[in-house]
């Protein structure tokens, strides 16, 4: 007598060689064990038709994206854009960037120097000095003592215009939205105190680096800052 | 790319091949193994290197699945409405089978063609009892198959 359990193991190739020669011993002489056999091995061949081309299959971009780079150079940058993605772009950057807005309003670092976030349906955009400068001021030409100065401006993936930009108190990056400036990302200036000299503190630094992170291609230079800003920053692919 | 994230990678088809015969649905298999990949990428840390990747990864789906199906409510978990693909009987006797039997089911679907050393592990269940889980859960299977046995 051959127990069901054993049939199956046998079926999985899981009995050693002695309990197999007992098993194809017992299929030999009784017809019902070999007829038991042939149950377990169609119910696997059938439970794998179903199931085993789910494995050829394609897998998902979305499953994919989790754990793909961009690319396949390894840097920090990338595995910053990889978190971004698990969020899923740019709900990511904006989720970062209303924790980063909601610590540097909080600790009103703004209030000495230049003004220019709103909010718009709960989004963060540039607005007074901020927004005018981000529309309108160039790198290359700026004063040096603009009370908003331009960083780098470049195209982010989806082809908008993208600016960073620095006050007295916090650094920032934008992205043009429609007829707004879209608040990427917001740090506090460097903790560096406001004066006329200033290094570029670890809140710029953080800035650039999400800045290359976004970018897609080359910074734009000077005379393509300049085209750009001459037809009002339109969306380009 | 880190030797992690490649690896996750590679077993991509394998999970999903597990998560589909798990959740025996093709959107919730995903979602499943979305979730699995992203706590895997979060607990990075607790998995030993050298250890075996696959089996970590498919307890963890598992893990998922069951607090997903937990979340969704006792009857929901109880047995998966339609056996996509399995041409089940649409009212056969074996629909109203109990719990047990559907959970069963469910495993030795999901373990399918692993040995049974790495199906308990990943079912964290010891030898003898993964043997007579799948046991029952293919006699009940055999059964919803072949009515006329």
């Amino acid at each position: 007598m051959i127990e069901p359990q054993t049939i199956s193991a046998y079926v999985d190739g899981e009995l050693d060689a002695a309990a197999v020669d007992a098993v194809e011993g017992a299929m030999a002489s009784d017809g019902t064990v070999g007829a038991a056999v042939e149950r377990e091995r169609s119910l696997r061949a059938r439970l794998s038709a179903c199931f085993d081309p789910v494995a050829e299959e394609p897998v998902p971009e979305r499953l994919r994206a989790l754990l793909e780079p961009a690319s396949n150079v390894v840097s920090l940058l990338e595995a910053r854009e990889r978190r971004a993605a698990r969020w899923g772009w740019p709900q990511g950057m904006a989720i970062a960037a209303s924790l980063a807005i909601g610590l540097v309003l909080g600790q009103t670092a703004f209030s000495g120097g230049a003004t220019g976030i709103a909010t718009r349906d709960g989004i963060a955009i540039a607005s007074g000095e901020i927004e005018s400068a981000l529309e309108t001021q160039l790198a290359s030409t700026q004063p040096s003592d603009a009370s908003v100065r331009i960083g780098v401006s470049f195209r982010d993936g989806e082809g908008a215009a993208c600016r960073s930009f620095t006050t007295a108190s916090a650094a920032g990056l934008a992205c043009k939205s429609g007829e707004d400036w879209r608040i990427a990302a917001l740090q506090q200036a460097g903790g560096a105190p406001r004066g006329d000299y200033r290094q570029a503190g670890s809140g710029e630094a953080a800035i650039l680096a999400q800045a290359q992170a976004m970018m897609a291609g080359e910074p734009l230079d000077a005379a393509a800052e300049r085209s750009a800003r001459d037809k009002g920053w339109p969306l380009k692919r | 790319v880190t030797t992690f994230e490649a690896e996750l990678l590679t077993l991509l088809p394998k999970l999903r091949r597990f998560a589909r015969a798990l959740t025996r649905d093709p959107a919730d298999a995903d979602d499943v193994c979305q979730t699995a990949i992203e706590r895997a990428l979060n607990a990075r840390a607790s998995w030993q290197d050298g250890t075996r990747l696959d089996a970590w990864m498919y307890r963890i789906v598992r893990n998922c699945w069951i607090d997903e199906t937990r979340s969704r409510g006792r009857a929901a978990a109880r047995f998966a409405p339609e056996h996509a693909g399995l041409d089940v009987p649409g009212d056969g006797p074996m629909q109203v089978e109990s719990a047990v039997t559907g959970r069963d089911i469910d495993r030795a679907t999901a373990v399918e063609g692993l040995a049974y050393r790495d199906a308990a592990e990943i079912l964290e269940v010891p030898m003898g009892t993964l043997t007579s889980r799948l046991g029952r859960g293919r006699q009940a299977l055999m059964a919803m198959l072949e009515p006329g046995q």
